[in-house]
């Protein structure tokens, strides 16, 4: 009973912790899930865009520059980092996995020439937290406030970008390449646009956490896209992924639970380093449960993605 | 209208297994001509519907389309002058999206893509309007993903969508073969309403001879990538079927004679 309530004690006084951090967070499973739902290119950039963004962030908020440019700045890198992914997968046929690889590897010795070193502290500069008002600034009501409300126009902006003419043709691009380039659709605009954007808001979410946390360390993307795709999925257990607005609901609310049940997990006395174990699992059983389902009926339908 | 300019491709050059699709293919026609092209399987003719289209590469040769020289042009940008129905249903329409969304594209083809909202009101209703026209009660599905209609239904969806924006060029690759008779006609009858109405430029590739014979303004027969035979005007009213199976016949004997 007393572990029990221990338990419990310890997982409500890091609810809002958590919930801050999940908001920060929910932008790269957004990242995450705009390549491979919308698009059909499974990609694996975030797992470099992630720091590549916190360390660009890091640097120039150590030079003295706003908060708000260095967000900025490293929207700007993530962008160009998963356009590059675009265009190696796209120019030179190389499987998209792969080009993600290639380039989340390429981006650690990036990120380490970037920064300079493996960690930089940057605690003490002004970030963007501090101008919620009347919040006391470090704490986590104003992280919440100010994560949430971003991700609110985030959410709003590609909401309406998703269902205009030229959305439409992105999606259309995920669902059927060879019918979109038949409708006039420019396939490698939307690919490489689409996935930049991807890129930018995975750097996003590393420059805001940089700002959330502190301190920028090359290390911070570590595991990060599995834990995405984690949120991902029960984003898309919990509201489905039939409508646009579904499918863009699910990053938000995937990062927001995801979080809040790790750290039930570890309030519960799991041991950090087994983590990786259960999150990997939790996302196979996840991707396996369709066919798992379906083992009397006909063949699945696999997981339709561009090679 | 369409010409075809002594076209050539060549595939696996310089390899044991060299094939050549197209020999110097010429072709020519006319605005608001109506050609059904037919040939044995490797005949080229979907080699040529390829090049046409943009999706093939020629190795020498040109593609004009209403005087334009459109070798060059990628294929979203020809996609601005000439739809194309292909025989697989399923590569004609964005199967993870709605009816409403399929005819959203094709409207779009050949129009500039902006930021404004793109299912209104009123293109919802002008897409029900023409849905409707093919008796399928697609109409009432506007909002029913593609992936949940039948082969038939979806490509007579195709059909509409191709037919819609009044393309420079129309483009049948055997888009009735995968059906079922029934729904066959209905596609069959569906297009040659279209075509009629509209006046489109077309070339259709089938292997039903009585489809060649009753349709269409002209006849093409493709033989080793080059037009072997072309019956138009009042031949074409006279051929029947068992003389297009005969240009059949006598090009597989010369081909048990040469071997």
């Amino acid at each position: 009973m007393d572990i029990l309530q221990n338990t419990f004690a310890s997982f409500v006084s890091l609810v809002p912790v958590t919930l801050a951090q999940s908001l920060i967070l929910a932008f790269v499973v957004l990242g995450i899930m705009i390549p491979f739902r919308m698009l059909s290119f499974p990609d694996l950039t975030s797992e470099g865009a992630f720091p590549l963004g916190g360390c660009v962030c890091g640097v120039l908020m150590a030079a003295g520059m706003s908060p708000l440019a260095a967000i900025a700045i490293a929207l700007l890198a993530g962008f160009v980092a998963g356009c590059c992914t675009a265009f190696i997968h796209l120019r030179f046929r190389i499987h998209t996995l792969l080009a993600g690889i290639l380039m989340m590897t390429m981006l650690y010795s990036i990120n380490l020439r970037i920064m300079g070193r493996s960690n930089l502290s940057v605690f003490g500069a002004p970030t963007v937290f501090d101008w919620a008002p009347g919040l006391q600034p470090g704490f986590p009501a104003s992280k919440i406030v100010v994560a949430g409300l971003i991700a609110l126009v985030v959410f709003f902006l590609l909401y309406h970008f998703f269902r205009t003419e030229k959305g439409t043709a992105v999606r259309a691009v995920g669902a059927n390449p060879d019918m979109a380039e038949a409708q006039g659709i420019n396939v490698w605009l939307a690919t490489i646009g689409g996935v930049g954007l991807a890129g930018a808001f995975s750097a996003a979410g590393g420059a805001l956490m940089v700002q959330s946390q502190g301190f920028a360390d090359v290390n911070m993307g570590l595991g990060i896209l599995i834990n995405g795709l984690a949120a991902l999925m029960i984003g898309e257990a919990i509201v489905g992924k039939q409508s646009v607005l579904r499918q863009l609901a699910a990053p938000f609310v995937g990062a927001i639970v995801y979080y809040q049940l790790v750290s039930f997990c570890l309030a519960a006395g799991m041991p950090p380093p087994d983590l990786k174990l259960a999150t990997g699992l939790f996302v196979l059983a996840m991707l396996a449960l369709p066919s798992l389902k379906r083992s009397r009926g006909p063949a699945p339908a696999r997981e339709t993605v561009r090679e | 209208m369409l010409e075809i300019r002594s076209a050539r491709k060549v595939f696996y050059k310089g390899q044991a297994d060299e094939k050549v699709a197209l020999d110097g293919l010429n072709l020519s026609l006319a605005t608001g001509e109506f050609g059904v092209v037919i040939g044995s399987n490797g005949a080229g003719k979907s080699s040529m519907l390829n090049a046409i289209s943009g999706a093939l590469v020629l190795d020498s040769g040109q593609i004009v389309i209403n005087g334009d020289d459109v070798t060059a042009t990628p294929v979203h940008k020809r996609a601005m002058r000439l739809a194309r129905v292909f025989q697989d249903p399923m590569r004609g329409t964005a199967a993870s999206m709605t009816v409403a969304e399929n005819m959203l594209l094709a409207e779009l083809r050949s129009n500039k893509r902006t930021l404004r909202r793109g299912l209104n009101a009123t293109r919802l209703s002008t897409y029900k309007e023409r849905l409707s026209l093919l008796g399928l009660g697609l109409e009432n599905r506007l909002d029913t993903r593609v992936e949940l209609l039948s082969g038939g239904q979806r490509q007579s969806l195709s059909l509409i969508m191709a037919v819609g924006g009044q393309p420079e060029l129309l483009l049948l690759d055997e888009h009735t073969a995968a059906l079922d008779p029934r729904t066959a006609d209905i596609v069959m009858q569906a297009t040659i309403r279209a075509v009629e109405a509209l006046k489109l430029t077309t070339l259709m590739v089938t292997h039903n001879m009585q489809h060649a014979v009753d349709f269409g303004h002209k006849v093409i027969m493709l033989d080793a990538g080059r037009v072997r035979l072309e019956i138009d005007g009042k031949d074409k009213v006279q051929t029947t079927v068992p003389d297009l199976i005969g240009h059949f016949s006598v090009k597989t004997d010369r081909m048990f004679l040469a071997s």
